[in-house]
């Protein structure tokens, strides 16, 4: 293989280790390896809504989602015992706002998950949330509001201690975009159709249970994410092996693409299993979680 | 190890056989190989022969000789086999990994060396290696913000600036309190400001231009990372023995963009190396007044001391005036908009001595390119500074006196590297929150430029506030 290269950093990001992906805090905790990706799917996905609410830039609210990810990953990472999945994911907005050109203040932040915390289930469509009372639930009483911004802060020192400092993301969106002019079709007359839709494979891959941001680089994520686009468009892309031209191998994007098309059965499998119900995304809710099993299994292996 | 072989052959009989065969089929392949190279070139020369044909018949249709030697170029599997067994060359990342911090007790501190506006940094050596590093630990005030959005910018910009004349940032180390983050960089043994202040002459003009063309790599680096410095100064450059200096203090740093960030704040950069928009209030800025303080440091070097000593920030600008001479509206268009230039009362029509630069005068024994480099680092109009890049291009740096190789740079104590604490007698860049606005007071500047009011007639003063 080539010689590896110092990158530029936009184009590449720290990548989870073998080691960090075999196991967890979580899983080390004793917590099941399928709630665990449960929680973390939602928790994800919460970090989505909470950056929509915010009217932050998308970029900012994948590099957040990213940092939430990392933060579980690997035996030194976050356990789900310790830290609730929604405090983790405030803070982890709350970092990424502050470092980019849209800082938000805690306040904004701690109204807006308190707004989502009164969701009614976890998979409730986007559609319902004009019919809750949106003042009621985002109220927060000055104590309630101390307490709560000095968690938010306390997490994100966590945050920062997990990562040992890596706050850099690189994501793929600009180099899709990229991609696109390079292979002559953003263009055309279904250039915006074929962008929006790769756009929307890469939204998706951030919230894919296989962690997708943390195993491959951006280059290889917009190769792949042009590829199915491009095929469910019907745009016809290059004969020849285009993706090696942007430095993905036929294998990674095989992969890539199978992991890909994998998630909306994923999404429906949980909707499934969570019937309407929600995710626990704090410490309590998941010791909860984690009775309930056990009473319904009848014996104490988690 | 037969047994493992007997997984694949059944008995030593039957491997002999299979080896043979294999080493058939490779000959007839190599051979075949060969005669299909033969043919090419047969087919080549013949080719080419027609080709020449053609071309001489219909020059128009030139395109179409070439298509069709690439499609009978060869034997198409030899052609696609030699592909195979070359993969071609694909880019690949190192991707660093990230994992916990680990505990300042793996260092031990030997000495204290200053106290900056973001932090207090000491010697210290890792005890698990012996190496000796620079712990600085991070000042964590405004907690209620959580984390200061400065340290984790100097944190971010530092881990991704990986260049020889920055400052190398190893780790993040914490203590047993949530607020004890220290960041672990290399130890470097003196910085520019305590060096030149023992020094009894300045660096010759041959180790300022190294000195000069080291730390413009190091900005242009900077810059080409879309990263703005925003403090640089002889106090936060660092030098080795081995001629070396190093860019540190990123307390100030930020990612800009183009156009840059729209709310920037203009408290930024000690004020005797702060550009003049910044001091007249313009609320956007970029790579410029890096330049500017990059101009500010060449002057220093060759005088060594800093060159524009203000008290505050209306002596700061009257001082940058009197310099580099009152900007007009052909030298810098559209400055009278800024802020702050509103109470700069200046003349719509100043006399022309009173709007030429007096680097001359003042850096007498400065080569003309020289001169120039540093007229146009320290333009009053931004725009008129030259980017970092261009400054590494400028003809001061290949004209004689050559910069001296680094390896024969003088050495020096160290002060740091002893027990002995620096005296810091630059002023610091300003403090987040320290008042959100500049404030000029009401002060009298009717000396300045005065002998000129007088002989030139058309008055002017600087009013403020």
């Amino acid at each position: 293989m080539a010689p590896e290269v110092r990158p530029p950093s936009h184009l590449s990001n720290p990548l989870a280790t073998l080691e960090q992906l075999s196991t967890s805090g979580s899983q080390l905790d004793g917590i099941s390896a399928d709630l665990e990706t449960s929680i973390l799917f939602a928790g994800a996905t919460l970090t989505q809504a909470a950056g929509i609410l915010l009217h932050l830039p998308q970029d900012i609210i994948a590099s957040a989602i990213v940092t939430y990810s990392r933060f579980w990953v690997g035996a030194e990472g976050g356990s789900l015992r310790e830290y609730g999945a929604k405090d983790i994911s405030a803070a982890s907005i709350y970092l990424t706002a502050k470092l980019s050109a849209f800082p938000k203040s805690p306040r904004s932040v701690l109204n807006v998950y308190s707004f989502l915390a009164a969701v009614p289930s976890t998979f409730t469509d986007l559609d319902k949330f004009s019919e809750l009372d949106y003042e009621e639930s985002c109220y927060l009483s000055e104590g309630a509001y101390q307490s709560r911004r000095n968690l938010l802060t306390k997490m994100e020192t966590i945050i920062l201690r997990v990562l040992g400092f890596q706050t850099h993301v690189a994501l793929p969106y600009a180099l899709c975009i990229n991609y696109l002019q390079a292979l002559d079709v953003f263009k055309g007359p279904s250039g915006k159709a074929l962008a929006s839709k790769a756009f929307e494979y890469l939204n998706a891959s951030l919230l894919n249970p296989q962690l997708l941001y943390l195993t491959h680089q951006p280059p290889a994520l917009a190769t792949s994410a042009i590829y199915l686009a491009a095929r469910e468009i019907g745009v016809k892309l290059p004969e020849e092996e285009w993706w090696e031209v942007f430095d993905t191998d036929r294998e990674e994007l095989g992969f890539l693409v199978v992991a890909m098309l994998s998630m909306e059965g994923f999404v429906g499998e949980e909707k499934g299993k969570w019937e309407g119900g929600s995710v626990p995304l704090t410490v309590e809710g998941v010791e909860k979680e984690i009775e309930r099993r056990n009473g319904v299994n009848g014996h104490d292996t988690l | 190890m037969s047994s493992a072989k007997s997984r694949w052959a059944d008995n030593a009989e039957e491997e002999v056989q299979r080896k043979r065969e294999k080493e058939e089929k490779k000959r007839a392949k190599l051979e075949k190989q060969r005669q299909a190279e033969e043919e090419e070139v047969r087919r080549k020369k013949a080719e080419e022969e027609a080709a020449a044909r053609k071309d001489e018949q219909n020059r128009e249709d030139s395109d179409r000789p070439t298509k069709r030697r690439r499609l009978s170029h060869d034997g198409e599997d030899s052609r696609t086999k030699e592909k195979a067994e070359q993969p071609r060359k694909l880019l690949r990342f190192a991707a660093p990994a990230w994992g916990p911090c680990r505990h300042v007790d793996n260092f031990e501190r030997l000495n204290h060396i200053e106290e900056g506006s973001y932090g207090w940094v000491s010697r210290a050596r890792e005890t698990a290696t012996a190496e000796v590093v620079a712990l600085k630990k991070l000042k964590m005030d405004n907690l209620n913000d959580g984390f200061p959005v400065t340290a984790l910018r100097e944190i971010q910009t530092l881990k991704e600036s990986s260049h020889t004349h920055i400052v190398d940032l190893r780790e993040v180390v914490v203590g047993d309190t949530l607020d004890d983050v220290f960041i672990v960089m290399e130890f470097v043994e003196h910085d520019l400001k305590t060096l030149q202040d023992s020094m009894s002459e300045p660096f010759l003009p041959s180790e300022t231009k190294t000195l000069m063309a080291q730390l413009t790599s190091a900005v242009a680096f900077l810059h080409s990372h879309w990263i703005l410095h925003r403090d640089l100064k002889t106090s936060n450059i660092l030098m080795n023995n081995q001629g070396e200096i190093k860019l540190a203090d990123f307390g100030m740093a930020r990612y800009t963009g183009d156009p840059p960030p729209p709310n920037l704040t203009q408290l930024v950069v000690t004020l005797w190396y702060r550009a003049p928009e910044l001091l007249l209030g313009a609320k956007t800025y970029g790579f410029e007044i890096d330049l500017w303080s990059v101009g500010c440091i060449f002057g220093e070097l060759l005088q060594k001391e800093p060159i524009l000593q203000g008290k505050n920030e209306v002596d700061q600008i009257s001082k940058i005036l009197t310099l580099m001479g009152i900007p007009t509206d052909t030298t810098w268009p559209g400055f009278r908009r800024l802020p702050n230039a509103r109470s700069l009362r200046l003349p719509p029509n100043p006399p022309p001595h009173a709007t030429k630069p007096n680097i001359r005068r003042t850096f007498a024994l400065l080569t003309n390119a020289g001169v120039d480099l540093l007229l146009s680092l320290l333009s009053l109009n931004p725009d008129g500074r030259p980017s970092a890049a261009e400054v590494l291009d400028h003809p001061y740096f290949k004209e004689d006196p050559k910069p001296k190789a680094k390896e024969m740079f003088p050495t020096f104590p160290s002060k740091a590297g002893q027990e002995k604490q620096r005296r810091r007698d630059t002023p610091s860049a300003p403090k987040r929150g320290e008042g959100g606005k500049v404030e000029f007071g009401a002060v009298d500047l009717s000396g300045l430029f005065g002998a000129e009011r007088e002989e030139g007639g058309a008055g002017f003063q600087l009013r403020m506030g």
